[in-house]
């Protein structure tokens, strides 16, 4: 599903120049739930930037199903992101001044899609993270639990093959935490959807069916 | 997409109250000096209805101390006479104070055809009036010596009062005043093409023209004389010396009616280039406080473009969602703003032609539009060059 070929990412600013990523090779099968891990500064958001397309690696390949992607233009990368992939967040980025069922609905607003249509889909992903009574609220009355719920219906409202998640329960208690990780365990489960997964926590890297962990931007198993 | 935002918008009113009163109070003023602006042009763009090259105007205090109308005529006569005499000299007609281009007025009100008309001038010349200043007749024709017979009542308009009192139809023979008041009521005998007598840029006035008789030579102060092109300095001193000697040593000032055009039109230019200077200085800061709004607006929201980049908007498409966003802004401002404009032509504030009200809004909404998108492009261009990646790490 993903195949990364001696991915290298060098940040360059005027003072110094970092080695994010270091030749990394990695393959993710399709219905993969995999996980990265590493200390903080290792590369790990860095990866999961490049895997999404957000971010050109500085070397190295990059597929995503049957597509190369190294060519792709700004126009085709936004609609492939747009089809192929769903995004979680640390920090939600839900925009505030959108209720929750708009939150939801943006990744459609970038498809020929009815208004109808797009409000019949995120109410049902809202209905499968459990939110379905918080449909017009606004994000800042949420807990933050909520938040990262109406953030994965917001990530698989467009139904995508992939999903990436960086920390996602990184703000999160345990409880809260858990309950998360259930929802993408099942979504991972029942829709077999490819998910990367970028977390500090052990017990959660375990529940996954892979574990990459990186160190000074290189893969060390 | 477009109800997306609109939505976003309505959410964030109270962040864009202070954007929009801006875009309202420039869209006013720019209102306002439009108005003015094509109100002016417009009238700037009528014919003058008279000529006012080698035209003088003569000003005098009046020396005759005799009321007898017969020695006041045999006196202006001889004045006349004298001043023709001269081969400089065309034509003279003596003329009420109210010249063209001079700043002095007499007003008054009339009923006509049923209606009460004000704000009608007043003007008196002479038989020899419309070859001085060659004034063009739309219809009828213009004094002569009949018109002077005891009993007659004639009067000539000016276009503008025709077509305010009878509307666009032949009046030649229809009579002003009040049917009740017989020593109030005139017979129509001619109309004259309008003459813009208070410069270039203003309409032509409502106007009666009255015929100069004895009666009047007993105020007169003013006369009007055509000269040749060829009449130069030393013509003016001799001409001088003529009146000074034929009105018994009165005061005499001569003008150029040409000079005193460009005088009078400076009364409407100077207002009008003040107004626009400032309305200038005024569009230049509403533009940068537009400019200095979005772009900050823009750092505020990184992290909102950076998530709408990873859900599948393209660099341009972020950028034309904040060139939209303040186009949206601007049509709210300008929807309120319409709203008070309108009231100027419907409750004829100014009593200035609806025509020249529709054409300002329309082209104060452009104006507005083509701001707005210049200083939106800027910072959706700012917007679009934001790395994805950077702004999701942020916060
Ligand atoms: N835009 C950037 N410009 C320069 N250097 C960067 C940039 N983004 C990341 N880096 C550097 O690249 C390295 C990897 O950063 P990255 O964000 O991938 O780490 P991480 O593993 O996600 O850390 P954390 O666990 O704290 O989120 C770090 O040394 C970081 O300073
Ligand atoms: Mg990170």
């Amino acid at each position: 599903m993903i195949r990364l070929q001696n991915i290298e990412k060098v940040y360059r600013t005027s003072t110094i120049e970092t080695l994010a990523l270091n030749s990394i090779n990695l393959e993710v099968a399709k219905g993969e739930f995999l996980s990265i891990m590493g200390p903080s500064g290792c590369g790990k958001s860095t990866l999961l930037n490049i895997i999404g397309l957000l971010d050109a690696p500085t070397r190295g390949d990059i597929s995503i199903g049957e597509q190369k992607t190294g060519h792709l233009g700004d126009r085709e990368l936004a609609a492939f992101r747009n089809k192929k992939l769903g995004f979680i967040f640390q920090s939600y980025h839900l925009i505030n001044d959108l209720q929750v069922v708009d939150n939801v609905e943006l990744p459609l607003l970038y498809r020929s899609m009815s208004a109808k249509e797009r409000k019949q889909l995120a109410t049902e992903a809202l209905e499968k993270v459990g939110l379905s009574n918080r449909i017009n609220h606004f994000p800042t009355q949420l807990s933050g639990g909520q938040r990262q719920r109406v953030a994965i219906a917001r990530a698989i409202v467009g139904r995508p093959e992939i999903i990436l998640a960086d920390e996602p329960t990184g703000n999160l208690d345990s409880a809260m935490g858990n309950e998360i990780m259930e929802i993408l365990m099942d979504l991972n489960r029942n829709e077999g959807t490819t998910i990367v997964m970028v977390t500090h926590d052990e017990n959660m890297a375990h529940k996954t069916h892979r574990l990459v962990r990186l160190f000074d931007g290189s893969q060390v198993s | 997409m477009f109800k997306h935002l609109l939505k976003l918008i309505w959410n964030k009113k109270k962040q864009n109250f202070l954007l929009i009163s801006e875009i309202l109070f420039s869209f006013m003023v720019i209102f306002a000096v439009f108005t003015f602006g094509i109100y002016c042009w417009d009238n700037y763009k009528q014919p003058m209805g008279m000529e006012y090259e080698n035209v003088l105007a003569v000003n005098f205090t009046n020396p005759v101390k005799t009321t007898n109308a017969d020695s006041l005529r045999l006196f202006y006569e001889t004045v006349k006479r004298n001043l023709k005499s001269l081969p400089e000299v065309d034509e003279v007609s003596y003329a009420s104070v109210n010249i063209p281009f001079s700043e002095s007025t007499i007003n008054n009100s009339m009923d006509i055809n049923g209606k009460n008309i004000r704000q009608i001038n007043e003007f008196s010349g002479e038989d020899s009036y419309p070859g001085v200043v060659n004034l063009k007749m739309a219809e009828g024709r213009w004094y002569n010596k009949q018109d002077g017979l005891p009993g007659t009542r004639n009067m000539v308009i000016n276009r503008a009062l025709k077509e305010k009192a009878f509307g666009d139809v032949p009046v030649v023979g229809k009579f002003l005043g009040d049917p009740a008041k017989p020593s109030e009521r005139f017979k129509i005998i001619g109309v004259i093409e309008n003459i813009k007598f208070n410069g270039d840029y203003q309409s032509p006035a409502l106007a009666i023209y009255k015929r100069m008789d004895t009666a009047g030579y007993k105020w007169v102060s003013n006369m009007l004389i055509k000269v040749r092109p060829s009449a130069d300095a030393a013509f003016e001193s001799r001409l001088y010396k003529t009146l000074a000697n034929s009105l018994n040593n009165a005061n005499v000032e001569i003008e150029h009616l040409a000079n005193k055009r460009i005088s009078i039109n400076k009364m409407t230019l100077v207002p009008m280039i003040i107004l626009s200077i400032v309305a200038g200085f005024l569009i230049i800061n509403v533009a940068l406080g537009l400019f200095g709004v979005l772009w900050y607006n823009i750092n505020k929201r990184r992290g909102e473009i950076g998530l709408r980049r990873a859900l599948g908007a393209t660099g341009n498409g972020v950028s034309s969602q904040i060139v939209w966003e303040a186009m949206i802004l601007a049509t709210f401002s300008m929807i309120i703003g319409s709203f008070f404009a309108v009231q100027f032509p419907l409750l004829n504030v100014f009593d200035l032609p609806a025509m020249v009200y529709i054409i300002a809004l329309l082209a104060s909404v452009l104006f507005i539009y083509a701001l707005v998108l210049v200083c939106s492009l800027y910072p959706g261009r700012q917007a679009a060059a934001i790395y994805p990646a950077v702004a999701l790490h942020e916060e």
